[in-house]
């Protein structure tokens, strides 16, 4: 027995019509083999039926009431493969008694004749049934325009087994159960590439065991098919939801510099500049542009700014972000902070929180805790501007949460303005200009192996006015460390005692941290 | 019941017996004859009730029951003079008088009236029948498997007026009466088979009358069902095929007929315990056959019927519910009717079901 000419099961049969216009009222076994088909009309020729037959009943084995539960009866004595009923002559308590006796029950509405006859051609040429099942199955795979839909699709169609959309160790879409190992199923895989050839995910289908190494070939080749046929789909489902995404944050990345420039051409004033009065961006213009609530944004009230971006990253030097990068922090930063757009702006991420009026923001910092493993799962820190009124107001309570998140160092990658006051001037700092100069004027610490540990302890014990104690407290040393790497530190070249030489090496010592932080220390 | 006497004592275990055979029946139709019987008793005396080989083999006899519908019969009350009417028509087609009658039933209300008009007509009670339970048509009697004729016949309804056939094919009487009993008002009294007592001896069932009072007195002892379900045993050889719930009930569940009246219907009964299977029930006039998983297990001609098992009495047709708890209970028939000749007018194809019958396999 070859593949082509395997029987089919009835799990393959009830797919393709006839029996797919009708419905499936008991099916115990889908793995059953049917080897034939027989058009009882009487009890007789029913009693007679080989083993593994479907039994269409009709006309006096079709009058419904016993002889429905009569003929369940006889299939299971004999062996059968299950029995086919026309609708008139079914009742609950008859799918009852096939659930008992173990036998699939099909109901069908065509002419009981009709429907043998089908069935017979189905049966007797299983490869064309095969065929024709994919068909089917392709025509409903070409309905569906979600990568659910698709997956509803392909867990209808390979029942019992399940499948599910795999990507990374992650189940992006279908039964989670089939990514897992089980016992008495076996695996099948479909590699899904997206666009370029690139591995995207993979669709795994978890299939319960055959009966025959020749069963086995075909489910699994059947499965193949399947599953081959839903990659397209897939792709397109996928590539039509990524393409609303990234316009819609496209849309909203120029929605928000359009904003900024507004606010910046009405105030006519530096915004970061100190000494701004906090009613001048509304005094200039309170006006809410009207195309924000479009983009479901609140801009009137109060807000209050986050902006997130990489650890250590510098605007001017590196490139923008992943747009896959935008996607995934779009759809997290939904789920945490529901209500907040997520906005891609200068190589980070505004965000903000609006409110009729202005709130404690004790309440904020507790509630921003939650997004902590979302910043270490991607490396981010996030910066917190203070809260400010209306469209001006959100635009420098942005600049501020900007220079909070460069200035960084807060607990848990969460820095706030307010805590940070004067020492934002720090943010301005160019990183990478200091570690070359750094490279030049200090050349033993910039070549040291131990040079971000130095660096660290010198900036901490500065930040402290010269106090050990204090510095080992924030490093978590002991004083005596922090003594040797002082010492250490003289040794390089730095000299700490030197009042003329503090504030520049102050501020090199925080320039030079986050450089060989964001660099690796050697 | 005892030396062959009838009295007014022994009417509530008649009854008790006659609603066994008679499933379908609700008691309160049989308390209208119950009445008149226990007055006729109690005023004329106890009745007689003799095999037939005790009469001279010579004696004219006639079997007796109601025909038609038993609510009609509820409805319509008897003038109390339609069974002696018939009777005595039945004499002057004849030529020959009647000294005694038998029940063409021994069932349902006929188990009653024929005790009726024999109290009427001061003549024995033979204690035999034609049915040993019930059928559907008049002719589905072992007097007719024995080749007696079963006309001419009378029917005399509460209208005063009577009916007389003659027939040469017994199975042409039903439909030739079944216009003229809907015109007397639903039912009638009928009085059949004119024989002599050899003849009745040779033909019918012996002993069916004292037997539905022995099965009386079973019930009315006990309402324990498994007690009921032990001395019924020994009576009359029941059987339970098993104990369940009523889970559904399905109403023209099968394609019907015109041969015989009442719609078909089904009883679906999950069997309890262990081993349950479920068990269904096809219900006509009676319940002609029970499918224990699918498998024909009782048929007609057994008596197929229901014991309420929380009340401990034997639960009518016409009041089932989903839920009900029940023992199905098989009462097999008198042997004659077990013969391929008898099979084909009373058994399961004859009432739409073609499968052999579970004695015969």
């Amino acid at each position: 027995m070859s593949r082509a000419t395997a029987p089919l099961a009835l799990a393959e049969l009830v797919r393709v019509d006839p029996l797919a216009r009708g419905e499936v009222a008991v099916l115990p076994d889908p793995a059953q083999r049917v080897l034939r088909v027989e058009l009882a009309e009487t009890f007789d020729r029913l009693a007679h039926t080989p083993a593994h037959s479907l039994v269409v009943l009709h006309a006096e084995a079709a009058t419904g009431g016993w002889s429905l539960a009569a003929a369940l009866h006889v299939a299971w004595e004999r062996g059968a493969a299950g029995v086919v009923v026309p609708r008139p002559a079914m009742s609950e308590a008859s799918a009852v008694l096939a659930r008992r006796l173990g036998t699939a029950l099909l109901v069908v509405d065509d002419d009981a004749v009709d429907v043998a006859l089908e069935l017979a051609a189905r049966t007797a040429a299983p490869e064309a049934a095969r065929a024709l099942r994919v068909a089917r199955c392709a025509e409903e795979l070409a309905e569906q325009s979600s990568v659910r839909g698709v997956l509803g699709v392909l867990n209808a169609e390979l029942s019992p087994g399940l499948v599910a959309l795999v990507a990374g160790g992650s189940v992006l879409a279908g039964r989670a159960a089939a990514a897992a190992q089980r016992d008495g199923y076996r695996e099948v895989r479909m590699a899904v590439n997206g666009p370029g050839g690139r591995a995207w995910a993979v669709l795994v289908a978890s299939l319960p065991e055959a009966a025959s190494a020749v069963a086995a070939e075909v489910e699994v080749h059947s499965a193949e098919a399947v599953l081959r046929l839903a990659r397209l789909p897939l792709l397109a489902a996928w590539a039509q939801r990524r393409l609303d995404t990234s316009a819609q944050a496209a849309q909203e990345r120029a929605a928000f510099q359009v904003l900024r420039a507004q606010v910046r051409l009405h105030s006519g004033a530096d915004l970061v500049a100190p000494g701004l009065d906090d009613d001048a961006g509304q005094g200039a213009d309170g006006e809410v542009p009207s195309w924000s609530t479009e983009l479901g944004w609140r801009v009137e009230g109060v807000n209050r700014a986050v902006w997130l971006q990489r650890e250590g990253w510098a605007s001017q030097h590196e490139e923008e972000p992943a747009p896959e990068l935008t996607q995934l922090l779009r759809s997290q930063w939904a789920r945490l902070r529901p209500g907040w757009p997520l906005v891609p702006d200068d190589g980070g991420w505004v965000s903000w929180q609006n409110s009729p009026e202005d709130t404690a923001p004790a309440a904020l910092r507790r509630a921003l805790t939650g997004v902590a493993s979302l910043l270490t799962d991607h490396g981010l820190v996030l910066g917190v501007g203070a809260s400010h009124p209306g469209p001006a107001g959100l635009v420098r309570s942005v600049e501020e949460a900007r220079l909070g998140a460069r200035v960084g160092g807060g607990p848990g990658g969460i820095t706030w303005f307010e805590d940070v006051g004067v020492r934002a001037v720090l943010a301005q700092v160019s990183v990478p200009e200091v570690a070359d100069v750094a490279a030049l004027a200090l050349p033993r610490l910039a070549s040291a192996r131990d040079r971000l540990v130095i660096a660290e302890t010198v900036a901490s014990v500065l930040d402290h006015g010269g106090s050990l104690v204090a510095a080992s407290a924030e490093l978590g040393v002991h004083r005596n460390t922090v003594l040797a790497r002082t010492a250490r530190a003289r040794e390089l070249g730095l000299a700490l005692d030197d009042p003329g030489q503090r504030l520049p090496l102050h501020v090199a010592c925080h320039g030079l941290v986050r450089a060989w932080r964001a660099t690796g220390s050697s | 019941m005892s030396d062959g006497e009838l009295t007014a004592a022994d009417v509530p275990a008649l009854a008790a017996g006659a609603l066994l055979y008679s499933p379908s029946l609700a008691p309160s139709s049989l308390e209208t004859t119950v009445a008149w019987l226990t007055d006729l008793l109690e005023r004329g005396g106890p009745l007689r009730v003799v095999p037939p080989r005790t009469l001279p083999p010579q004696a004219g006899c006639a079997a007796v029951c109601v025909i038609g519908s038993g609510s009609a019969l509820a409805d319509l009350p008897p003038t109390g003079d339609e069974f002696v009417t018939a009777v005595r028509e039945l004499e002057r087609l004849s030529g020959r008088p009647v000294e005694a009658v038998l029940p063409l039933s021994a069932a349902t209300v006929s188990a009653l009236v024929p005790a009726v008009v024999a109290s009427q007509l001061g003549v024995p009670l033979l204690d035999a029948d034609g049915m040993g339970r019930t059928f559907a048509l008049i002719h589905h009697t072992a007097m007719h498997l024995a080749g007696l004729p079963v006309t001419p016949l009378v029917v005399a309804g509460a209208t005063g007026e009577s009916l007389s056939l003659r027939v040469p094919d017994a199975w042409r009487a039903d439909a030739l009466l079944r216009a003229g009993i809907d015109a007397l008002g639903g039912w009638a009294a009928l009085a059949a088979y004119p024989s002599t007592a050899g003849e009745v001896a040779a033909a019918s069932l012996p002993g069916t009358v004292s037997r539905l009072v022995e099965v009386g007195r079973v019930l009315l002892a006990s309402r324990d069902p498994d007690t009921t379900v032990a001395r019924l045993a020994a009576v009359n050889g029941c059987r339970r095929v098993g104990r369940g719930r009523i889970v559904a009930l399905e109403h023209l569940s099968r394609p019907t007929d015109a041969t015989i009246p009442t719609h078909p219907s089904s009883v679906v009964v999950e069997q309890m315990g262990p081993d349950a299977r479920q068990l269904r029930l096809e219900l006509r006039s009676e319940i002609v056959a029970v499918f224990s998983d699918g498998a024909l297990t009782a048929a007609a001609p057994d008596l197929i019927t229901l014991l309420d098992v929380e009340r401990g009495v034997i639960a009518p047709l016409d009041s089932l519910w989903p839920g009900d708890l029940v023992d199905v209970l098989v009462i097999p028939a008198h042997p004659v009717w077990y013969s391929a000749e008898a099979l084909s007018m009373v058994g399961p194809a004859s009432h739409g079901i073609p499968l052999d019958h579970p004695r015969r396999r």
